[in-house]
């Protein structure tokens, strides 16, 4: 069971030369060569508010384990962003069609991963994005 | 307008129906699509102490919206860098939220607000290299 991301970076024309850059990694469990086993599967909502929505809860089991976050922006208009923050401290902003690969560390369980379509207007319309969780820890279901 | 693409190819078997995802966007400044990044930074860093230090400061770019590639170049699959999001030169260490953990081999992309350093904290002090770039 294999996961793999390439990251493909091209540019004929930000210097004096063409910029190529092609990096593969596989995803594995934290400090290890055996392959992530877990994931969420493809997710995709709409956001409709500009306040912070849990996008995943850390837990406790996470920390020091291995996870990958894969996060876009689905939206068209490009002054459409989405705020992304971990423990209420800002990354960046996702505008439209950018895309986003991070490991995520989960040091606590306040290091939730949360979004916010921030640039929301009713007139702009919704802000649909798509994310996918691969990790190895095993309690991220809540009791029953 | 340079032209800048970051494409994402992403496959993965763990569900019994396999996924398959590719995405690629151009790098635009901030909320445009016209306006292509035109500025981009370089670096390879070895690090030989395990410290937390600055790796991207908001100083080294003049915008608000940047885009940030960083890998870890080890073959070493148990050595890793800790990468941390926060103020970690106008205080203390627990300024700063640890985004992930990059073990020998991974990379991350994200786009970056430049409101705070992006530090680096190797968990080896026997010489590991960084690598990174910056476009904005």
């Amino acid at each position: 069971m294999a996961t793999t991301a390439t990251l493909t970076l091209t540019s004929a024309d930000i210097a004096g030369d063409p910029v190529n850059v092609s990096k593969t990694t596989t995803c594995t469990k934290a400090g290890g060569t055996i392959d992530l086993d877990q994931s969420t599967g493809m997710n995709r909502i709409i956001l409709r508010e500009s306040t912070n929505k849990l996008l995943l809860g850390a837990t406790a089991g996470g920390n020091d384990l291995s996870a990958k976050v894969y996060l876009i922006n689905k939206a068209t208009d490009p002054t459409q962003f989405v705020t992304v923050t971990i423990n209420a401290q800002t990354i960046g902003k996702l505008y439209a069609g950018d895309w986003m690969f991070l490991p995520w560390s989960q040091t606590d369980t306040s290091a939730d991963i949360e979004v916010a379509a921030t640039s929301y207007t009713t007139a702009g319309g919704s802000i649909p994005i798509e994310y996918c969780l691969f990790h190895e820890d095993s309690i991220r279901l809540a009791d029953a | 307008m340079p032209t800048t693409n970051a494409t994402i190819g992403l496959s993965s078997d763990i569900t019994d129906n396999s996924l398959s995802i590719s995405n690629s966007s151009t790098l635009y400044k901030a909320g445009s699509d016209t306006s292509g990044v035109d500025t981009m930074t370089s670096v390879t860093k070895v690090l030989s102490s395990t410290n937390q230090v600055d790796l991207i400061t908001t100083g080294s770019v003049s915008t608000t919206h940047a885009y940030v590639y960083i890998n870890n170049p080890s073959t070493d699959s148990t050595e890793f860098f800790k990468i941390h999001i926060g103020n970690a030169g106008g205080g203390s260490a627990s300024d700063t939220e640890e985004i992930g953990r990059l073990y020998g081999g991974d990379w991350m992309w994200f786009p970056w607000d430049v409101d705070d350093d992006i530090t680096i904290t190797p968990s080896v002090a026997t010489d590991m290299t960084v690598e990174y770039q910056v476009f904005s």
